[in-house]
């Protein structure tokens, strides 16, 4: 056991599975001789050399598309998108190539890569290094959409993406890289795709969310004491439905925390499938706490990003229905 | 092109034998005649939609001459006499245009997006260019994995307006990767004229990367080849990639779903003496390689054979509709499954 960052989880993980396995690729701009902007592909040019770890030219779409068939001819990409904001040149290739390829050719070829990106706020990034785009990705059958929350999941869902014979977007909520250290095994171990995280046993109301959001509604239940049962999503698509109805037919009231805009967010989806399949169960409506429909604002921006003071107003709101 | 500069030409490309020119011949009169017989099934309804390829043979017809079993090809919707010169037989063909159990791809594409893999091929996608990033990629891995051969693709003169194909040329030049880029400029992009696509030549469009570029007569055979042969030398060299820009003509719509007669005057119609594969045939007749009872009887048989194997093929049953679930994932989530047991095709 080791106590170490999300970054230096990642870190670890992905030096681990290039020591093992020659196929994995690491792409991006700035991955190699500056390990990234993050750092989080330290070293790791040093270690595997210019073939593996490549720096590459300005170009997003490149970037993935060429990793999509290196993906298609027996290699393993881990491709990095320096901000999720700058993914969206690439998104013709993830929606209409990477996405379908499987499915249009019958099962003939696949494109087992991973895409990793830094996404949301909190580092004064303004416009276009605070996005949250994971409902754009979640919208699309085809891809796996992963988040991690703390140290130990990064490590754990990097292995099991790459394990995925599928597709992953791999978001990284950036405020979390350096946020907190946790005890993360030094052996390889993985945290399965699908399988949302218990964090908090409660009754009287439950807090579905994911990725950065999560030490923050942690530390407001904490703090308030308030008896939550708190889930953890971890994957986007596939979100872990059972995870989800469980927890509400077991408290009845049901907040969902996301920082991405709330019109059409997986906010959305998870109150529709509560809906559609817990409605007795339900003692209150469902909220949604979440960032605002605005772009992304520079200077204001944890007016944005919901707070503790948001998540126990939605919190109160649902036990005093 | 005169009979003296062919045979001339014919001399320097010097591995081209009668048997070969012969089967040239033989495979874009057997594409013209698939493409008519699929444009008049899809105006019977048998079939969807069809891309034709008409025009475009000879250059089709040179690259699959050109290309070893081991070169791995990223073609694009409209290369039927490219499949068919590889050796695609046409009942695997009949099998993607209609749809039908016997589909590789089972039944998930619109025709004439095909995924030949047994063949060599890579698969191809309507979004126009957006096969280019991903040769490189490929090229990446054949070099990776030290695997023989190069790659090679075709695109219009559409495409190279597309992102995806600068993305391509900048990655494949920074990482000298063996990729042949062979732009099929047929002259128009559904109504758009090349001449509105880009102010630039084709073939120059790789200097600003460092790549070299060459345009050839796409309509003649030997020209093709002539002209590839120098391209395909130089990307087996391992000196980096090639544009070449091969100056065809589109015969016809751009799909079965346009009239080009609302936005062009036809300058080449089928059978004309500027039709690529009339060019082919009066050389080849003027030089005495076949004679007119052979041109008859080629005809003939590629009808006679397009017409049986499409009959045969349409006995074939279609897919199973709970198919539609399957390879979205590798296995499918509980959300495909559920889905799926909700679709209730016995109603």
């Amino acid at each position: 056991m080791s106590q170490i960052n999300m970054v230096q989880s990642l870190n670890r993980s992905l030096d681990r599975l290039m020591a093992a396995d020659e196929r994995i690729i690491i792409m991006g701009e700035d991955v190699g001789r500056d390990g990234g902007v993050f750092r989080v592909t330290d070293n790791l040019l040093n270690k595997y050399g210019t073939e593996r770890v490549i720096d590459t030219p300005l170009n997003e779409l490149a970037i993935i598309g060429m990793a999509s068939g290196m993906a298609m001819y027996g290699l393993k990409p881990i491709a990095e998108i320096q901000f999720q904001d700058y993914i969206f040149p690439a998104f013709d290739q993830i929606i209409n190539n990477i996405a379908k390829v499987r499915y249009r050719t019958g099962g003939r070829f696949d494109v087992p890569l991973i895409i990793r990106t830094p996404y949301g706020g909190g580092v004064r990034g303004g416009l276009y290094h605070s996005q949250s785009g994971e409902a754009y990705f979640a919208h699309t059958a085809g891809l796996i959409v992963v988040t991690p929350s703390n140290p130990y999941d990064a490590s754990g869902l990097l292995v099991s993406a790459y394990k995925s014979k599928d597709p992953v977007i791999f978001l990284e909520p950036k405020r979390l890289y350096r946020a907190a250290k946790s005890e993360v095994p030094d052996e390889q171990f993985e945290v399965e795709i699908g399988k949302a995280a218990k964090l908090k046993e409660g009754d009287d109301v439950s807090i579905i969310t994911y990725g950065s959001m999560v030490p923050v509604v942690m530390s407001a239940v904490e703090k308030n004491h308030v008896n939550a049962d708190v889930i953890d999503l971890r994957t986007i698509l596939p979100m872990d439905i059972t995870a989800i109805l469980q927890t509400a037919k077991k408290t009845g009231r049901v907040v969902i925390v996301h920082e991405a805009p709330r019109t059409l967010g997986v906010g959305a989806e998870i109150s529709a499938l509560i809906a559609e399949r817990a409605i007795d169960s339900l003692l209150a409506p469902i909220i949604r706490v979440t960032g605002y429909d605005i772009p992304f604002p520079y200077s204001h921006e944890e007016f944005y990003i919901p707070d503790e003071k948001r998540i126990m107003n939605a919190i109160n709101k649902v036990l005093t229905y | 092109m005169g009979d003296e500069e062919t045979l001339r030409e014919m001399a320097i490309v010097g591995n081209l034998s009668n048997e070969q020119a012969i089967t040239a011949y033989k495979t874009a009169v057997l594409a013209r005649t698939l493409d008519m017989k699929i444009i008049n099934a899809q105006r019977q309804g048998i079939i969807g939609f069809h891309v034709p390829s008409q025009g475009q043979e000879m250059i089709q017809i040179a690259t699959a001459m050109l290309a070893d079993k081991e070169d791995l090809i990223f073609a694009y919707y409209r290369d039927l006499a490219l499949y068919l010169q590889r050796g695609v037989p046409l009942s695997l063909i009949f099998d993607q245009m209609l749809g039908n159990s016997n589909d590789f791809q089972k039944g998930r594409q619109m025709p004439d997006h095909f995924s030949f893999k047994e063949f060599n091929f890579s698969t191809v996608q309507s979004p126009v260019g957006a096969h280019l990033p991903l040769t490189v990629g490929a090229a990446y891995s054949m070099r990776y994995t030290k695997k023989n051969g190069i790659v090679i693709t075709t695109f219009g003169d559409g495409a190279t307006s597309t992102s995806d194909f600068h993305a391509a040329l900048t990655m494949a030049s920074v990482y000298n990767l063996n990729v042949l880029f062979i732009c099929e400029n047929n002259g128009w992009a559904i109504s758009l004229p090349a001449s509105k696509q880009t102010k630039a030549e084709i073939y120059k469009k790789g200097a600003a990367y460092g790549i070299p570029g060459k345009r050839v007569d796409g309509n003649d055979l030997i020209g093709s080849l002539s002209g590839l042969q120098e391209a395909f030398d130089y990307v087996r060299s391992g000196k980096g990639p090639y544009l070449v820009e091969a100056v065809t003509y589109r015969i016809g719509p751009h799909s079965t779903s346009d009239d080009p007669k609302k936005y062009r005057v036809d300058e080449i119609t089928d059978g004309s003496e500027k039709d690529p594969i009339k060019r082919l045939e009066n050389l080849l007749l003027k030089m005495g390689v076949v004679d007119s009872n052979f041109v008859m009887t080629t005809k003939a048989q590629a009808k006679e054979s397009v017409d049986k194997e499409m009959e045969e093929r349409m006995n074939i049953p279609p897919t199973d509709p709970l198919s539609i679930f399957d390879d979205v994932y590798e296995k499918p989530t509980w959300i495909q499954e559920e889905e799926r047991r909700d679709l209730n095709v016995s109603d």
